[in-house]
């Protein structure tokens, strides 16, 4: 069990990271389209 | 475990470092160039999306010191020191995103905090932030160019200087011809490199050296304290001195202000948020190998904690991943570095030249010129001063007193109409003094003196209670907040403090700016309309609306 605990408590972290990378990818390429649509900028 | 890190030849780290600053050059020429747009140069077109700005956000709170910093937290304080590393750091961009709101909503055109200031209260208090915004820029710059250095002639055989020199003008190079925009561009795929070599690096460095169930076997090598998730060492000597800092450091960075300016307004509260998360789930992780290396009894290398993390990846994985440690780091370093560069050039802009030289009626491309002259002798100086390693700490002590003393005269400006030019100057002066009679022990902190003092760190713990919960649950909740921090600490801390000088200075640096502030605003009659910064603010590209205005009347 304590093995289990400190597995998840030093592996949580890299999975939040990469739950968040995709949520931040996915964001990206929606401003992107949206951008293209209007002809506008991205930045 | 290895008694040495390895080495990469000459050849290669050099063509990693081509592969990083070139690819990010390439990058930045895909912006769409006007040779007119100072606006776009400081603050891009104002509508960056979620995505974007939350990636930028994350990329520039995100330097090289935060993954060391957070090695070395869990590396001392065991189980929790990871999380007093991360946990607050992340903290300090949530935090700022109640009254970020606020500052946008008064100045929807400004490029600055400074220049929000300096239409409330005038051209003194607008330079005490503006100085303090440079002089934390600039020692940013330093650290992040010396931590390239240091990079460079661990892993490499180049040079300290030859690693700070690449670093710089690789930085340089792309965020020179469009500022602002190249630096949050760049910040996206930067941060995607970073974000992706974490997940990568964390999990393979546990399993590597044999997963939890070894760490799990070698528990005993920690202390009491050290394996406790709630650690009063932890937290005294590590999450409490940050936790303070958490509004100094957001208030008086203008990294996060320019993003604040830029990111579409809809999209302000999700954007602090998605990086509040991301920040601190890399940090923590990071941090992770600090508690890792403790928990087998790995010792850093020459004594250096920056070496725990390259120490642990060197000798658990395979030279692949050492190269994806390069990039990590150099990636962090040069997101912040372009921040720094941005924002400096931004502020001798607009609060230098657009405020007090040109007087609301600058020239666009003077402002272009003045930016890119700012980039690159910020530059140069970051280059010299790295170079010769110089002990920044008391330049480190005096910008934080600096932080925490301009914090409530900040806030309180923007929301009680009551402040004057006078109370922001005068609160920050006296409170500086205050806080360097008890940083550098100038007076024995003993008896009477020691007690009063501790009552005014009590009134500054208080205050970042009452003024983080009043950001979130409005006046009421904050006077509230207010008064039980500062009771609770007074009880608790009186007789205590005195034997933590960095905290019972920081907060003897709020507490003071606080008390002077409300009572020289309290001792004047002026009242201030909001509604005249609006006017007061206005686009660098086109007149602002008063002098449009003005020009009408005329003709």
């Amino acid at each position: 069990m304590q093995t289990f605990i400190y597995g998840s408590y030093i592996l949580v972290w890299p999975a939040i990271t990469l739950g968040m990378l995709g949520m931040i990818s996915y964001a990206v390429l929606r401003d992107y389209r949206e951008a293209k649509r209007n002809n506008t900028d991205l930045v | 475990m290895n008694s040495e890190l390895f080495q990469f030849s000459t050849a290669t780290v050099l063509l990693l470092l081509f592969a990083f600053y070139g690819g990010t050059y390439l990058l930045s020429r895909m912006i769409r160039h006007d040779s007119d747009d100072a606006d776009g140069f400081m603050v891009s077109n104002r509508r960056i999306g979620l995505g974007m700005g939350a990636a930028s956000m994350t990329a520039t709170w995100v330097w090289a010191a935060s993954f060391y910093a957070a090695a070395t937290s869990g590396y001392t304080y065991g189980v929790s020191g990871p999380l007093h590393y991360g946990f607050w750091g992340a903290l300090m961009i949530l935090f700022i995103y109640p009254f970020g709101r606020r500052f946008r909503e008064l100045a929807p055109n400004a490029h600055t905090l400074g220049e929000l200031i300096h239409a409330r209260h005038g051209a003194s208090s607008q330079l005490i932030l503006a100085f303090s915004n440079i002089l934390g820029s600039v020692i940013s710059l330093m650290v992040n160019l010396t931590a390239a250095g240091a990079l460079v002639s661990v892993l490499s055989p180049l040079s300290f200087q030859a690693g700070i020199i690449i670093a710089g003008v690789g930085v340089l190079s792309y965020t020179l011809y469009s500022g602002f925009r190249a630096s949050v561009f760049t910040d996206f795929a930067q941060l995607v490199a970073m974000m992706a070599i974490a997940v990568v690096i964390i999990p393979a460095v546990l399993f590597a050296m044999g997963g939890p169930a070894v760490m799990v076997d070698n528990l005993s090598n920690l202390t009491a304290e050290q394996a406790n998730i709630f650690s009063r060492e932890a937290f005294l000597h590590q999450g409490a001195p940050y936790f303070v800092a958490v509004l100094a450091y957001a208030i008086g960075n203008q990294t996060i202000s320019q993003r604040l300016f830029a990111v579409d307004e809809s999209h302000i509260k999700p954007t602090f948020i998605t990086a509040t998360i991301s920040y601190g789930a890399i940090v923590i992780g990071l941090g992770m190998i600090g508690l890792m290396a403790l928990t087998l009894g790995v010792e850093p290398l020459d004594g250096n904690m920056n070496n725990l993390i390259p120490q642990m990846v060197s000798s658990y994985l395979p030279p692949i991943f050492i190269g994806l440690f390069f990039i990590l780091v150099i990636g962090s370093l040069s997101s912040t570095a372009d921040s720094d560069l941005s924002a400096l050039s931004a502020i001798m802009m607009a609060d230098v030249y657009g405020k007090n030289i040109a007087r609301n009626k600058a020239d666009p491309r003077k402002m272009l010129l003045i930016g890119r002259m700012t980039m690159i002798t910020a530059t140069v100086i970051g280059i010299i001063f790295a170079s010769f390693s110089l002990d920044i700490l008391v330049m480190l002590v005096f910008v934080g007193a600096l932080w925490g003393a301009i914090v409530f005269p900040v806030i309180a400006s923007c929301f009680w109409n009551r402040v004057t030019n006078a109370a922001f100057t005068w609160a920050v002066i006296v409170a500086l003094l205050v806080f360097c009679v008890v940083r550098f022990d100038l007076l024995p902190m003993t008896g009477i003196l020691a007690i009063g003092v501790e009552l005014l760190a009590s009134v500054g713990a208080g205050v970042v209670a009452g003024l983080m919960t009043f950001g979130f649950f409005g006046k009421r909740m904050g006077v509230i907040a207010f008064f039980i921090g500062t009771l609770v600490i007074a009880w608790l801390g009186i007789g205590h403090l005195r034997d933590f000088t960095v905290l019972l200075s920081s907060l003897t640096a709020y507490g003071v700016s606080t008390l002077v502030c409300v009572a020289v605003s309290l001792a004047s009659d002026e009242r201030f309309d909001f509604n005249t910064i609006q006017q007061r603010v206005g686009d660098y590209n086109k007149p602002a609306d008063d002098e449009l205005d003005a020009t009408v009347t005329v003709h």
